[in-house]
């Protein structure tokens, strides 16, 4: 049986961990640990290798939702995750200093990824940080030539997550039906 | 128990560790057949506490203190019998627990209908548009102002989430929705390239001259319409009024006659503002609430500032987590980010009726995102082929599994 995955990427903190649970079957596989260096001022724990869960399919298909790391310094698992991916979630913290910039960096990072398949992205924490809105962020995707779903997210909300991973789906074919 | 909308209740879960958490998520959607979903505790209708949590009792009362008239369910190895809550004794049962929502279900159709009955005393009451206001708004004490802005701060979260789905109903469902509409016959292909509104006939013309001149203002101002009065907030971008949606749908729906809307006026207020931050209920973030107008006024039609022959462009997609969510309206979008097309090629390339393309551009154009080809050069471009993925079915199935 093949192996397909949705990839969720994004800067630490963003709500990579939570999505993946809010729409896995099964609770997810952490890899927390307590985060000892500048990771720590975001958040208490991150993940250090990656996060996985499941969904399964009614025809006992499963689809692999993975997390990348946030930390960059593990950015080299990166190509390995996508090998095989469906489309990339790129979930952003609105309340970082330069979530623009988070953005292009994981836009560059994935490029040849979303090339051959598609990204949507999901930006959290708007109801702590309403700027940059998400029409700034649709600003900014032009200048690159993009046109992606950007949702505004809140990770722990099922719902959120789905209608990004459906904008996803339907970026790839908008034929699916409905 | 699902509600009269097929909605199944939205409950928080308080007092369990991450695993309990989650299998009480899974245990709902499964066994108990979506009674209820989880959700954040602000987005919630209904509580659900362990009793057996260690701070149980600290959690029981913090929850009634923050939401009073949210139905608590408890789940207790004893016996508990408190006023005002639901109780399901351990270990949980499938039938226990459904009978549980079904009470919590009922005990919040009890409280709307009774504050739907408060609602139309209030509306019974003349509107007296406050016209001594207009120059007060900048007179307002620094202290007062910081003082009001706290406590509309601390209210904020009583803003309820208004962007429900609606790209679950079935075809009647959405009809339904949509509300009724006369004098046009969808089935006919004549009648559907005709089936036209003029925006500024309705309510959203009105709507959204008001938007435009409060901005340029920077003013909140108030468009006062024989109707409920709209407070507009132009720095947060936010709308008060105090109607459930039954009540804009069918307000959005009628016709208002250029010759007849002498009540309509905007007024700047600041008094006002103070008064309706006791209901935050009635707060609407602008978009949220164009689009949600544009679709009841649109009933199936296309805006007439729109030429139906003409191709149609989609400036980026709409934030669909916080809009409702029409049916198709997400392929619709899809589609029309790789390109421009007519209304009628989006209804065929996806095998849909045009309607649901119409309520579609309507919302859309309400936003400002959609646009017409203007230059002939775009004309001549043929719109890009629908991209068909090799992985159809298996996206399908993880469509299917997300819709649950």
């Amino acid at each position: 049986m093949s192996q397909y995955k949705i990839i969720f990427t994004g800067p630490v903190g963003a709500g990579k961990t939570t999505a993946i649970d809010s729409i896995s079957d099964v609770p997810p596989v952490k890899t927390d640990a307590a985060a000892s260096d500048m990771t720590k001022s975001r958040k208490d724990s991150t993940t250090v290798a990656m996060d996985y869960g499941i969904m399964n399919l009614d025809d006992g298909e499963k689809i692999h939702l993975y997390g990348t790391p946030g930390q960059e310094r593990f950015d080299f698992m990166w190509d390995i995750l996508t090998v095989g991916g469906i489309g990339l979630v790129l979930l952003l913290d609105n309340t970082r200093a330069d979530p623009f910039q988070d953005m292009q960096f994981f836009l560059d990072s994935f490029s040849d990824f979303i090339s051959d398949t598609s990204v949507a992205i999901g930006v959290t924490q708007m109801d702590l940080s309403s700027k940059p809105s998400i029409n700034d962020y649709h600003k900014q995707l032009k200048g690159m030539d993009l046109k992606p779903a950007v949702f505004s997210v809140d990770a722990r909300v099922k719902n959120d997550v789905s209608l990004l991973v459906q904008a996803l789906l339907f970026s790839l074919d908008p034929g699916l039906e409905d | 128990m699902k509600n009269k909308n097929n909605k199944p209740l939205q409950v928080a879960l308080y007092g369990m560790e991450e695993r309990a958490y989650k299998t009480m998520s899974m245990y709902l959607k499964g066994p108990c057949k979506g009674v209820a979903i989880v959700v954040d505790e602000f987005a919630a209708d209904v509580d659900l506490i362990d009793a057996d949590h260690i701070k149980a009792k600290d959690l029981l009362e913090g929850r009634k203190a923050k939401s009073p008239s949210r139905p608590i369910i408890v789940l207790s190895l004893e016996e508990i019998l408190l006023p005002d809550t639901i109780y399901v004794k351990k270990p949980v049962t499938t039938a226990d627990l459904v009978a549980a929502f079904k009470q919590a279900a009922i005990m919040l159709n009890t409280a709307a209908k009774a504050k739907k009955v408060k609602g139309d005393r209030e509306q019974q009451a003349p509107i007296k548009p406050d016209l001594n206001a207009i120059k007060n708004l900048d007179n307002s004490s620094p202290k007062s102002k910081k003082t009001e802005s706290k406590r509309i701060d601390e209210e904020e979260r009583k803003k309820t989430s208004k962007h429900r789905t609606a790209m679950d109903l079935t075809e009647v469902g959405f009809s339904n929705y949509l509300g009724n509409l006369d004098g046009i016959n969808f089935s006919d292909s004549q009648q559907v390239l005709n089936a036209s509104f003029n925006p500024k006939d309705f309510f959203l013309g009105y709507v959204q001259s008001a938007l435009k001149a409060a901005k340029a203002k920077g003013r909140i101002a108030q468009l006062n319409s024989g109707w409920k009065p709209l407070i507009i907030f132009p720095y947060s971008k936010e709308i008060w009024l105090d109607a459930d949606d039954k009540q804009l749908r069918a307000f959005a729906g009628l016709v208002i006659k250029k010759n007849e809307n002498k009540g309509m006026s905007l007024t700047p207020v600041d008094q006002a503002a103070a008064n309706c931050s006791k209901k935050m209920e009635g707060f609407y973030d602008v978009d949220n609430f164009l689009w949600k107008l544009a679709v009841w006024t649109s009933k199936g039609r296309y805006p007439d500032t729109i030429d139906i022959d003409s191709r149609v462009f989609l400036t980026h997609w709409p934030n669909f987590t916080r809009l409702v969510v029409t049916p198709h309206a997400m392929r619709i979008a899809a589609l029309l980010v790789m390109g421009p097309r007519t209304a009628m090629s989006i209804a065929s390339d996806l095998n849909i009726k045009p309607q649901y393309v119409f309520v579609f551009i309507s919302a859309a154009h309400a936003l400002g995102l959609v646009g017409q080809t203007k230059r002939q050069a775009d004309e001549i471009i043929a719109s890009p082929e629908v991209n068909r993925s090799k992985s159809k079915g298996l996206l399908g199935r993880i469509l299917g599994r997300l819709r649950g």
